[in-house]
């Protein structure tokens, strides 16, 4: 595994649902700054949405005083977006349970790693939560 | 950011306009209207997908539970949709077989499936 270059923009948003749309504007933008093209735009702001609604559901479950970290680097040839929860590990049971979630989980990680070059999922490494990095190229 | 929602009824249907973008914060609203109708008695129903600019996997949930509660008074749920962005994510994920989706409005609404 090769580390992923320094991320060279960092944002971070309160764990509320009003702010995903915040992060995918945000994130819009940089990939249209990157020259990504529209249909690449398009299918970052579905991973980044998708990515970022978890964090925030996590960090919900969590308690909900930890905001959700977003992290944007270009490196060789590709995209790193890195979305951070704070989530001790057993918030995602607990986020499953509401209809409106529930049936979404499974939909979100389906569309997740279809819709972008590569997706894993880490340890953070500043303490509890997890880290989802999405991989878009960009030759 | 707000979700645009009206309700007007064709034929035998329910016909709702969404317009924006349906998220983890403007799906409730969506998610409460597919209820009212169905506690109202309108168990065929037509989503107009066509000014929703953006859809994720929340809009996709509140999709499938609204058709799972039409499904239980023996109603149809289908969707009007030529946006390739939109349609696409009913293909990655399947749904374009679990949902009937329609060119226009006029064409949901003649043949409720």
């Amino acid at each position: 595994v090769v580390d992923p270059p320094a991320p060279t923009v960092a944002l971070e948003v309160p764990a509320r649902p009003e702010y995903v749309a915040v992060v995918r504007l945000a994130l819009a933008s940089l990939g249209r700054l990157a020259g990504l093209d529209e249909a690449t735009v398009e299918d970052l702001k579905i991973a980044v949405s998708e990515a970022t609604t978890s964090a925030v559901l996590i960090n919900q479950a969590a308690g909900g005083a930890d905001p959700v970290s977003i992290a944007w680097a270009r490196g060789d040839g590709q995209v790193v977006i890195e979305i951070s929860d704070r989530g001790q590990g057993e918030e995602a049971a607990e986020v499953d349970e509401g209809e409106l979630t529930g049936v979404r989980a499974g939909i979100s990680v389906a569309l997740l790693e279809s819709i972008v070059d590569g997706c894993e999922v880490v340890p953070r490494p500043d303490g509890p939560g997890s880290c989802t990095r999405l991989f878009i190229d960009h030759p | 950011m707000e979700l645009g929602i009206d309700v007007r009824k064709v034929n035998s249907c329910s016909v709702i306009d969404v317009k924006g973008e349906i998220d983890v914060y403007t799906a409730p609203k969506l998610r409460e209207q597919l209820i009212e109708l169905v506690s109202e008695g309108s168990y065929d129903i037509v989503v107009n997908l066509e000014g929703v600019d953006f859809l994720d996997s929340t809009g996709l949930g509140v999709l499938v539970g609204a058709l799972k509660r039409v499904k239980a008074h023996d109603g149809s749920l289908s969707l009007v949709c030529t946006q390739d962005k939109i349609l696409k994510i009913f293909k990655i994920t399947g749904l374009t077989k679990v949902f009937p989706i329609h060119a226009s409005v006029e064409e949901a609404t003649v043949s409720p499936q």
